[in-house]
């Protein structure tokens, strides 16, 4: 196969300009002619074994879109679905309700799902304060989702969460995510929603789930426009 | 933009005349200056595959004192800030080497016979071998400072052709001046030449930059270079091939050169197209 | 065209595509050929001169000979060829170093007609050196006609230098070891193989064309244990030889220059100088070959004071010929001035210890000249092998090997850098392969930029700039004028991270204030040694890279190092 100079660069990792001086230097087995270079990659391969040097070959620009960047709130939410008058008395029961009433998870994962909230519960309170708490557990589930999810999960009666402001919670947004790097952006845009004290009040009137999404279809808008400047 | 023009500045009359031009040029193209003061008559500049030594002539050391103090005014003149080039290394006490990393090079049709010998028809050894070793173009500047105000691009369909091609859109895209391509039809045809264009893609840029693409069908060359602008920069491919084989074979740069008073930017078989 | 060029381009060739050994060996024959052929037309040359000035000897206006010779090598040099007189050898190895051994082609006539011009008229000065340069500007032109690469050439410049001392001494091995030790200064088999080739060329060209005879006749001597640690002393005495003919050549230098006239005239005096002593002691004069061989063979038959004072003599008329501006090498001088001093010590010793029996004078003027020729290239093995070579006498092995290294060690700790190198040191411009310097010189600014920085405005707000850290990668932001695109200065995150996480700050404080305007910064031409140790002596990681005011890039020490490993395995790998 032949390869251009600037395929051969990004293969060995080196600027072209280093290529190009090698080649001028004869460091490395590619000929000037006329017009162009004399490129074979076998040869190159062999020799990039030889110096002990990374030799692989670029990616496809369509491998390289794969990566796509994480989910935003509204899919995840929609994944998550809401959950109207989950009952219990304190957080662990009222945590135990929600995590059951999750209807697409299997039952063992429920399970391990609901030690790991609660091991991440006893080490510092999810209550975010207003009200509201976040639980999640501590390490990612990796091979348990594929997607991130948000369970909205409004409690039939607000518990007391060991919130730092000492309020009751009457709202949870379970998040589990499959990387930490989701996880961590779908927390950092789900406090900026809890921030607007409007926000709050809106969920305290217990929204119906069109109303709900359209208000962070409209956070997601500011975002996106955030993050165009 | 971070292009240079080497320019080695002639302490008389007509190199100021050079040093006009060059500043003109690189106006146009967005470059700066890098202004070399010779304090000896030699140095070397080392290319790729190549060593050329540039024996100055002697007008070059001209009132050495003043050197400096007239080519920073000139500069300073034209809203530039003067920069000179010290060399780095020498080969030997009086043997300068001049790096060759620029993107152009200004030269007067010889630097390294006598100036009297400057003239139409006449390009002078070391120019020669400087343009045929170098990686960038060279700026043949016209004896007296003559400003341009479009472009004119001779294609002849090889592989140097093309890189002048190129490097006559890069101007028009900076200088935002009119192209025009002249063609002499000889063994192909009109559509050959297209197809070349084409099959380099440069077909978007022919038309986005090129006004007129003018053929010449007969082979009465020399008379159809009165087409050419007077007001225009010529861009053309050179091969460096000497004069035997330039009789033998004829060739269309050394025909240019002979009749056009234009300032010449001229590519040579080692340019490569800056990325 | 193009059908007809495709023998210039060898390179290209699939055979020699992945490995190039073989078109070097076939290119180091012909470059072997034709340096070993330049060689011999020197040293005819030089016989026919002789010949012609041995005639002349008697005559009272001799002295003006050596003037005139050298008066005329330097105009041929400076006027006819405007060679720019150069270092000669040096400049060989400058070119290796720096410019993948590029040479002019006048460079290979040039010296031969120079040094033939000096030395014929009885200048004191040896053909090796214009013979060197000549045979490796003819290996750089060849390689240059064959669009061979820089290694490639730089083998071919060592091919060069190699046959052509091959071929003047009739010594392969001895050419051979010059061209890596002093040339390339790289001992591996890529290298070796062709410049071996070449040397055996060279020397084989001379054979055929001037028979196959050693310069200097081969003799036997009965060496003793007594005798081999006597030459210890002598290896003392080569070596206060060596020093005070480096000295000399280095202050002549220096004297001549502050002479205010031109330079011919400058080697005119020098080459007049030369003559009068010339005049009392006519062994000072020309390369000293027959003086030598008389020396070998115990013929000299002066007293030790005329003796002594002869390698004086030697020392300072090298010294007036080549610091004055003649031109030629430093090759024969050595071996005529090793070959004084190795009988000078004989005498020595014959007087202290007269009722010892010492071999004969020629064995210790055979190892003086090793000793010289050692201490003076700071290369003992070309001085082994080359008087083992010149004289037929491997017996003496022994005893050379000793004096070499003693006087080289001797040399070494007085004169850190041989005659050849010494300019180049000083000026940093002796880059051996895979040594730290060559790697920095050949990596420059461009090939490290990195050019992921996201670059702001003065008058841009603490909090956009917050959010502009948010979607970055680098620690580093280059400040830009909004109208000129000018570099102003750059703002780290150390500096704003006291006011990160104080939200009142966000709209009062502008990157203006906060920036830092005093920033080292590089030019895209800068030598990388010269950036390296810029951010060693201010302790910095990071450097900007500024052109005419504008803001290129940025150059840090992980870039640098992760590009110099590669550089540093590409350059020195088993091949």
């Amino acid at each position: 196969m032949k390869l251009t100079i600037n395929e051969v660069a990004q293969s060995l990792r080196v600027p072209v300009s280093t290529v190009d001086r090698w080649i001028r230097q004869g460091r490395i087995p590619i000929q000037r002619t006329d017009n162009g270079y004399l490129v074979d990659e076998s040869t190159l391969e062999k020799w990039a074994k030889m110096y002990k040097l990374p030799f692989s070959l670029p990616k496809k620009a369509s491998d390289a879109k794969r990566q796509t960047p994480p989910d935003n709130l509204l899919p995840a939410m929609k994944r998550g679905g809401l959950l109207y008058n989950i009952k219990g008395d304190d957080r662990e029961t009222a945590l135990k309700n929600a995590v059951d009433n999750i209807h697409f998870l299997s039952d063992n994962i429920k399970d391990a799902m609901y030690q790991g909230l609660l091991e991440r519960e006893h080490l510092t309170s999810t209550g975010v304060g207003k009200g509201v708490a976040i639980p999640h557990p501590r390490t990612p589930l990796k091979d348990l989702i594929s997607n991130a999810i948000i369970a909205t999960c409004f409690l039939a009666v607000p518990v007391d969460f060991h919130a730092i402001d000492g309020r009751p919670v009457f709202v949870m947004f379970i998040l589990l995510s499959p990387s930490t790097k989701s996880h961590l952006h779908l927390l950092s845009r789900l406090s900026f929603c809890i921030r607007e004290n409007a926000f709050v009040d809106f969920l305290k009137t217990t929204p119906d789930s069109t109303t709900f999404f359209s208000k962070i279809a409209d956070f997601e808008n500011r975002f996106a426009i955030g993050d165009r400047n | 933009m971070d292009h240079q023009l080497l320019h080695i500045f002639r302490n008389n009359p007509l190199g100021r005349e050079t040093l006009l031009q060059s500043i003109y040029f690189c106006k146009k193209v967005g470059a700066f200056p890098v202004i070399y003061i010779p304090k000896t008559t030699k140095f070397l500049m080392y290319f790729d595959n190549d060593v050329v030594q540039v024996d100055l002539d002697k007008s070059y050391l001209d009132d050495g004192d003043t050197a400096q103090p007239h080519a920073a005014e000139i500069l300073t003149q034209a809203g530039l800030e003067p920069r000179f080039l010290e060399p780095k290394h020498y080969t030997a006490s009086t043997l300068p080497d001049i790096h060759t990393g620029f993107n152009y090079m200004c030269c007067p049709r010889s630097i390294s016979d006598m100036s009297s010998k400057i003239g139409i028809g006449y390009i002078g050894p070391r120019v020669r071998r400087i343009v045929k070793s170098a990686r960038f173009p060279v700026l043949i500047a016209s004896p007296v400072f003559k400003p341009w105000n479009s472009i004119a691009v001779f294609f002849g369909g090889s592989v140097n052709a093309v890189k002048a091609l190129r490097l006559g859109f890069h101007i028009a895209r900076v200088s935002g001046l009119p192209l025009e391509i002249f063609t002499q039809i000889g063994k192909s045809s009109k559509e050959e030449y297209q197809r070349v264009v084409k099959d380099r893609n440069l077909e978007k840029d022919v038309d986005q930059y090129v006004t007129q693409w003018h053929y010449f069908e007969n082979n009465n060359f020399e008379n159809h270079l009165y087409e050419v602008p007077h007001d225009a920069l010529v861009i053309l491919g050179a091969y460096g091939h000497g004069v035997i084989k330039h009789m033998v074979v004829g060739s269309k740069w050394e025909t240019i050169q002979e009749t056009l008073g234009n300032n010449l930017l001229v590519v040579g078989p080692n340019f490569v197209a800056w990325r | 065209m193009r059908i007809l060029r495709w023998w210039r381009y060898p390179g290209n060739w699939p055979i020699f595509r992945f490995d190039d050994r073989l078109l070097l060996i076939l290119m180091a024959v012909i470059v072997g050929i034709f340096s070993g052929l330049s060689s011999v037309v020197l040293n005819r040359s030089l016989l026919i001169m002789s010949e012609w000035l041995h005639r002349y000897q008697h005559f009272w206006w001799f002295f003006a000979l050596p003037a005139a010779g050298a008066a005329l090598s330097s105009l041929f040099l400076e006027k006819v060829v405007r060679e720019g007189a150069g270092h000669g050898v040096p400049e060989v190895i400058y070119s290796v170093s720096r410019y993948g051994g590029l040479l002019r082609l006048r460079s290979s006539v040039t010296r031969l007609v120079s040094s033939c011009l000096t030395i014929g008229s009885g200048g004191s000065a040896g053909p090796e050196a214009p013979v060197v340069i000549s045979g490796a500007a003819i290996g750089s032109n060849i390689a240059k006609y064959f669009s061979l690469n820089d290694r490639q050439r730089v083998a071919l410049v060592g091919c060069g230098a190699g046959g052509a001392i091959a071929s003047i001494f009739n010594a392969p091995i001895a050419g051979m070891v010059f061209a890596v030790e002093v040339i390339v200064g790289e001992w591996k088999s890529v290298n070796i193989v062709p410049i071996a080739i070449a040397s055996v060329a060279g020397a084989e060209i001379c054979r055929l064309l001037q028979g196959n005879q050693i310069p200097f006749g081969h003799h036997v001597f009965k060496i003793d244990f007594l005798n081999i640690v006597a030459s210890l002393g002598l290896a003392v005495l080569s070596a206060a030889a060596t020093i005070l003919q480096t000295r000399m050549l280095r202050s002549m230098h220096t004297i001549s220059h502050k002479v205010p006239a031109p330079m011919w005239v400058r080697a005119a005096i020098g080459g007049c100088m030369v003559g009068i002593i010339g005049l009392y002691l006519p062994v000072v004069l020309g390369e000293g070959y027959h003086w030598t061989e008389i020396l070998i063979e115990g013929r000299y038959g002066q007293i030790l004071t005329i003796v002594a004072l002869a390698s004086f003599a030697k020392i300072a008329a090298t010294a007036l010929t080549l610091g004055w501006g003649g031109s030629g090498g430093i090759f024969a001088p050595c071996l005529v001035i090793g070959s004084l001093v190795g009988v000078t010590y004989h005498h020595l010793l014959v007087l202290f210890w007269p009722s010892i029996s010492w071999v004969n004078e020629g064995y210790y003027a055979l190892l003086g000249m090793a000793g010289l020729i050692s201490g003076m290239l700071q290369a003992p093995l070309t001085g082994i092998f080359l008087i083992v070579e010149i004289t037929g006498g491997w017996q003496v092995i022994v005893p050379l090997i000793i004096v070499s290294v003693v006087t080289t060690t001797i040399c070494h700790y007085f004169e850190p850098a041989s005659y050849y190198l010494k300019d180049l040191v000083d000026h940093g411009h002796l880059l051996r392969p895979g040594t730290d310097e060559r790697i920095l010189s050949d990596l420059n600014v461009t090939e490290l930029l990195e050019q992921d920085c996201v670059t702001v405005h003065p008058s841009m707000l603490l909090r956009d700039f917050v959010d502009i850290i948010k979607h970055s990668h680098r620690n580093y932001f280059p400040v830009e004028d909004e109208k000129t695109g000018d570099f102003l200065g750059i703002v780290h995150l150390d500096d704003i991270r006291p006011y990160l996480f104080d939200p009142v700050m966000y709209d009062t404080v502008f990157l203006g204030q906060i920036m830092r305007t005093q920033v080292e910064v590089v030019h895209p031409d800068d030598d990388v040694l010269d950036v390296v140790r810029k951010m060693d002596v201010k302790g910095l990681y990071s450097i900007p890279v500024v052109v005419n005011h504008k803001y290129l890039g940025l150059i840090s020490k992980a870039t640098i190092l992760d590009q110099y490993r590669k550089e540093l395995m590409v350059q020195c790998h088993l091949l």
